[in-house]
């Protein structure tokens, strides 16, 4: 499977009378996306903004944050807008520098994500240093909430279609290839290393229903899957309804995949990638970590194995068992363990006792905190009288001048694939 | 702007210059200006601050014998702070080095504690590994790694005053996701305090994941990032006989706690537990779910989703099951570290014994 992505640089970010790309520049029609957005029958009204890096501005109940992409020829977040086709081959269109900021104006939930345009954001987030297109959506009144995620899901995914296609017949400023065949080595003699990409937790499902993060569908339920890649950085998977330190942008490049690319021929052969989400019970979990190995010996004949972990606790055992599947069946493993607190030595936030897992990576700490002195002015998304979500349920609220937040919440800080320079350490 | 730093410092009988057994038995003795290591301390403190532009002034040093001190040194902090109340605007304090005298360590750990925890400022010491105050006190306040040789005096007192320095010099420096500014226990040698924190490092957590596999299968030398401690194993528990006869208790990690969170559990990282009564608590209005770890509406909408009290009280009416306790044992647990756990663990477990009529415990989680 080929992929090519060409991508743009953006370096502004304006208001015009026709969505285009001149010159790095991004003109937005506004009125033209509006309309696009407000086609949906659950979406009252749309608020549409262009923020800009030094604005004293929230954004709030962040959902996501995606990438503006667009497919030169095929079905853009396929699943999601028209009819599922496998994603992952054929050109892409990709803008650099700017996001779609995608909030749910209407939620109800009280864990919800934010994002300032300045104050101490700028040192963490990238987002919080390119001018991005936020699409805050309002639903219409009894509008399932469930059913509005949905709605806003998709308006997010048609915003960064229609902004990507404005760099449609323009020359790249870069373009990469994706092009591997999992059953090929690109090198003979080299090692045959594989990712399994743990996606999605149903620990946390709103209301007990399940994201919609693979191709318009849950992934809960399924079984163990072999994927190629490329599928994962074209839209095949994409975020949560909830930014938990997760964003589509993340799976739209999701580091290890890349990482694992540039390597590949060169001191190891990509094998391949399995998709898996986390287990609720315990006998699915015995039977898919069991799948996992078979799937990683078997099927794609693999000698080691990276498996990233997703938010929570529950798939941290989801990793171990899996990791200790693995190196039952001779692949052996690298680990992804995130520390779930900020107390403690590295050694007690591990919830396994298997002497297998002899490689162990952190990476990201979802519920460190961080105390931000931001003066909003202004709020999109929600209001300055929005509540943020507190672990010792204080009333805080989006208009205060000093939140305790935990960083999962903070879009851009962290990212489950890999993508951060970071490492939790002992102090 | 240069600033002209205010210093305090603590030596025992031997490093003050009292004298050595003999002289341990001796009260507090309070001295203007720096005695012996306070010396060297200064003028390492003073280099320090060139790059600045800051200057040090060890204002007092507070003396008192090791014997004394460490025989009660929580109430001695105290007097020692009443002592040097005119010099409660001092801007660190140090205390030592105590490298791996038991008594000296002691003294110094809980002094640094209790001015850290009075006064706010930083307090720095520094202690062998092996030593009993590094153990009781590492969480407290800085502990400058040393040996257990008194003759590490220069190297010891360098490595605290360049840690000072440190300390009241923040950066803006972005090192930390949490944005505080906490100098890296590996670059200044001081003993790690129990804390985790997320940092800025060179390369990607991807990078340093196909290094670490390929190393791995290549079978090459790798580092994990973590090294998890091994659990305790234990031996299970003989199955109760007759349940009949049996009276069981619930315990939970699952959140439910009384309405209101009196005790003030926390979503996350939650440290306490609490003996409820488990009737009042099922009561409608009795209960609320303080949980971060999963989607709490169910059991928020039924608690018998948690607690299958229901199901017990069927078994108990039909003649299955002996009982039920009045006591329903507590720990909203989500991300609480497992070393919290297993105190908990225990504590809960002597409670439910000393109640002296529960034969088994029904453990739910979530």
């Amino acid at each position: 499977m080929r992929l090519e992505i060409d991508s743009y640089e953006i370096k502004d970010l304006k208001e015009g009378p026709k969505t285009c790309v001149e010159n790095g520049v991004l003109y937005v029609n506004k009125k033209e996306l509006e309309e696009l957005i407000l086609q949906d029958a659950n979406i009252e009204k749309v608020d549409i903004q262009l923020v800009y890096p030094g604005d004293k501005t929230r954004i709030l109940n962040v959902q996501d944050v995606i990438q503006p992409r667009a497919k030169v020829e095929g079905q853009d977040f396929p699943g999601w807008l028209g009819k599922i086709k496998i994603a992952g081959s054929g050109k892409t269109l990709s803008l650099d520098g700017t996001y779609v900021i995608n909030s749910n104006a209407s939620t109800n939930r009280i864990e919800s994500g934010l994002l300032d345009m300045d104050g101490p954001m700028r040192k963490l987030s990238p987002y919080a240093n390119t001018p991005n297109v936020v699409v805050a959506s309002y639903a219409v009144a009894g509008t399932e909430e469930r059913a509005f995620e949905d709605s806003v899901k998709c308006a997010g995914f048609k915003a960064a279609a229609y902004l990507a296609n404005a760099a449609k017949g323009l020359a790249p400023d870069k373009t990469e290839v994706f092009d591997m065949d999992m059953y090929k080595n690109k090198k003979e003699g080299l090692p045959r290393i594989g990712y399994i990409f743990q996606c999605y937790s149903p620990q946390f499902d709103y209301l007990a229903v399940s994201d919609k993060i693979f191709y318009g569908r849950a992934l809960t339920g399924t079984l163990p899957l072999v994927i190629h890649p490329n599928e994962i950085l074209d839209g095949g998977v994409m975020g949560w309804n909830a930014l938990k330190a997760i964003d589509s942008v993340s799976y739209q490049n999701n580091a290890i995949i890349k990482e694992l690319y540039k390597h590949d021929g060169v001191d190891l052969n990509f094998g391949g990638v399995i998709l898996v989400s986390a287990n609720t019970d315990a006998d699915n979990r015995d039977r898919n970590c069991q799948i996992v190995a078979d799937l990683a010996k078997n099927v794609l004949n693999l000698d080691g194995v990276i498996i990233s972990k997703i938010l929570g606790g529950m798939p941290h055992i989801d990793i171990s068992s899996m990791g200790v599947a693995c190196e039952n069946a001779g692949v052996k493993t690298c680990v992804h363990t995130t520390p779930l607190t900020a107390v403690g030595t590295l050694g007690d936030t591990i919830l396994f006792n298997d002497e297998c897992l002899t490689a162990i990576v952190t990476s990201s700490s979802p519920f460190e905190r961080t105390v931000i002195n931001f003066k909003a002015e202004k709020f999109i998304g929600g209001t300055a009288e929005t509540k943020l979500y507190s672990s010792e349920m204080k009333l805080q609220l989006a208009g205060d001048e000093r939140i305790n937040i935990e960083q999962y919440l903070t879009a851009g800080v962290h990212d489950h694939t890999g993508g951060r320079k970071v490492q939790t350490l002992e102090y | 702007m240069a600033k002209e730093f205010k210093v305090l410092l603590y030596l025992n009988n031997a490093f003050g210059g009292y004298g050595f057994e003999e002289a341990a038995g001796m009260g507090f003795d309070l001295n203007e200006g720096p005695k012996g290591p306070g010396n060297l301390l200064q003028a390492q403190l003073n280099k320090q601050g060139e790059a600045t532009g800051d200057t040090y002034k060890v204002v007092a040093t507070l003396c008192a014998g090791d014997d004394f001190f460490s025989a009660e040194p929580e109430a001695n902090s105290a007097k020692a702070i009443e002592l040097l109340d005119a010099y409660k605007d001092a801007d660190i304090f140090f205390a030592g080095p105590a490298f791996a005298a038991g008594r000296y360590t002691v003294s110094c750990g809980a002094l640094c504690e209790a001015i850290g925890a009075a006064w706010g400022i930083p307090c720095i010491t520094g202690m062998d590994e092996q030593s009993p105050g590094t153990d009781i006190y590492r969480k407290k306040c800085y502990i400058i790694k040393t040996g257990n040789n008194a003759r590490e005096v220069p190297q010891t007192v360098a490595k605290m005053a360049r840690l000072g320095h440190a300390l009241l010099h923040p950066d803006d420096v972005v090192r930390l996701t949490s944005l505080e500014y906490i100098p890296d226990p590996r670059e200044y040698d001081y003993f790690t305090r129990g804390q985790l924190r997320c940092t800025y490092v060179d390369r990607t957590v991807a990078e340093r994941s196909v290094d670490m596999i390929v190393k791995k299968v290549n079978g090459e030398e790798f580092v994990s990032e973590v090294y998890p401690d091994r659990f305790d194993t234990f031996d299970i528990p003989k199955a109760v006989k007759d349940l009949s006869k049996a009276k069981i208790a619930f315990v939970s990690d699952g959140g439910l706690v009384y309405k209101g969170n009196p005790d003030h559990c926390q979503t996350r990282s939650n440290l306490v537990w609490a003996d409820y009564d488990l009737r009042t608590l099922m009561a409608p209005g009795g209960y609320e779910v303080v949980h971060a770890g999963y989607f709490n509406d169910y059991v928020n909408q039924d608690p018998n989703r948690l607690l299958p009290l229901d199901v017990i009280d069927e078994d108990i009416k039909a003649g299955k099951l002996g009982g039920i306790s009045d006591h329903y044992m507590s720990m909203p647990a989500c991300t609480t570290v497992s070393a919290q756990c297993k105190k908990n663990g225990a504590e809960i477990g002597e409670k439910l014994k000393a109640l002296g009529d529960v034969d088994a415990v029904i453990l739910t989680s979530t």
